[in-house]
């Protein structure tokens, strides 16, 4: 995909100033670049510091657009009077370049490599050759692309940890907000029979389509665009969700009406701090907390239905 | 042994809502990080503040993990609320907007003064004040 970089020279006392220019003109954000920085940073870290400063001199302020610049003389006259203001803007620059996604999306695929993630389940890249090292390790491979799972974040560790602890095996399965689709892959390696992913977006959807074609040894997954579990009627063993506190939030009374009685609920996603909000919505609808996982500032949350038959 | 820095990435970005697309995939994907697993983590550490434009700095480590620090609103949101507006003036030699005082100037260079790498306050109170007056806003003493 293409986009256009605009991008704004100046000095490190008027970032301030251009970042508002820039915001103001309705950019979803923008990146600051000040050699100052790069200075403060080696002041702290010392020799820890391997970073270049991919500027030397002055500042970058930089926004990216898809379709309609701003007008650029207008912008340019706006920056050069910033002098008026008693700010330095020099040298004052506002330079428009293409900048292709190509160039930057996939370059962090370099630094993923195989991990052995809980006691049985490894992630691996699918371009790695990887192999399990001991019988029992069964191995997700993974080509995340743009979508969120890769396994080795603590949210996906903690999902992981938390299925691998609840599947006993022939359980049905709804995993809300697939993204990868790595929870619903592990759960059928780890003996779930029938599992549905879904996901309210479509890239996600189809990056999950893709990754379960990377994993045969998993079998039939279903997989579908669906906002929570809304319109599903069909009652499951277990709904595992690995999205934000937002999300987790509506989806509560949504997993009570559907999990069977002696069903499990696993949610994660969820920042420590969040954690008893979660928990005390749990309560409210009925709901037991059975177990807590913590990793890194994250928790996961395994509930079942309150009260019932041991 | 401490891990070595091998990025700096400095961003601001809307509370809560972050995603793959610029400024933060090309800010992040040219630093080698898995940009979804960011996202993810500012979004829920953020969540509270949705509206808001929060500042990021991402120090990103040779092995491509990497933590970030999220910092006080920029300093031109911090002036509109001082001023009680929600936008600067498009034309800011003519027509003023808004009035700050020095003293919330000063207030304001104290929060940011780490973030503006000024040197001292006075450094850090000129580039408030002259941010408030390039957003037509007129500083009074």
């Amino acid at each position: 995909m293409e986009w256009q970089k605009l991008t704004v020279f100046t000095s490190n006392e008027a970032v301030a100033a251009v970042a508002n220019l820039l915001l103001e003109s309705g950019v979803a954000g923008i990146q600051i670049e000040d050699a100052a920085d790069l200075n403060k940073i080696k002041a702290k870290y010392g020799e820890a510091v391997a970073a270049q400063a991919p500027v030397t001199n002055g500042a970058q302020v930089s926004a990216y657009f898809q379709s309609e610049l701003p007008d650029l003389s207008t912008l340019q006259q706006h920056v050069t009077d910033l002098a008026q203001f008693g700010l330095d803007p020099s040298p004052a620059r506002v330079e428009v370049t293409a900048d292709d996604d190509s160039t930057w999306k996939d370059n962090w695929e370099a630094y993923y490599h195989p991990l052995r993630v809980t006691r049985y389940l490894t992630v691996a890249p699918s371009w790695s050759d990887y192999q399990p090292q001991q019988v029992q390790e069964q191995v997700i491979r993974l080509d995340p692309g743009q979508s969120f799972g890769t396994g080795t974040h603590p949210t996906t560790v903690l999902s992981l940890e938390a299925l691998e602890q609840t599947v006993r095996g022939g359980e049905s399965m709804i995993d809300v907000g697939t993204g990868s689709g790595v929870l619903s892959i592990a759960a059928k390696l780890l003996g779930a029979a029938d599992v549905a992913a879904y996901d309210v977006d479509q890239v996600a959807v189809v990056a999950a389509q893709k990754n379960i074609a990377l994993n045969p040894d998993a079998g039939e997954i279903k997989t579908g665009i669906n906002d929570l579990l809304k319109g599903i009627v069909t009652p499951v063993d277990l709904i595992v969700a690995n999205i934000l506190p937002e999300a987790l939030l509506p989806l509560i009374p949504q997993a009570k009406a559907l999990l069977n009685p002696n069903g499990h609920f696993l949610l994660a996603g969820i920042i420590a701090a969040r954690g008893p909000e979660i928990q005390a919505a749990l309560e409210a609808s009925g709901f037991q907390v059975v177990q807590q996982l913590t990793h890194a500032g994250w928790v996961a949350l395994i509930a079942e239905h309150a009260g019932k038959d041991e | 042994m401490a891990k070595k820095v091998a990025h700096i990435v400095k961003l601001q970005i809307p509370a809560g809502k972050a995603t793959p697309a610029p400024p933060v995939g090309p800010a992040l994907g040219q630093a080698g990080i898995n940009i979804m697993g960011f996202t993810k983590d500012f979004n829920a550490r953020t969540a509270d503040q949705a509206g808001m434009i929060i500042p990021v700095v991402i120090t990103v480590y040779e092995d491509r993990s990497f933590d970030f620090i999220t910092k006080t609103p920029p300093a031109a949101t911090l002036l509109k609320k001082a001023a009680g507006v929600e936008h600067g003036s498009g034309e800011p030699n003519t027509n003023k907007v808004a009035e700050v005082t020095k003293d919330q100037v000063k207030q304001i260079a104290e929060t940011k003064m780490q973030d503006l790498n000024a040197a001292d306050v006075e450094a850090a109170m000129r580039m408030v004040e002259g941010t408030a007056r390039s957003m037509g806003f007129t500083v009074k003493d």
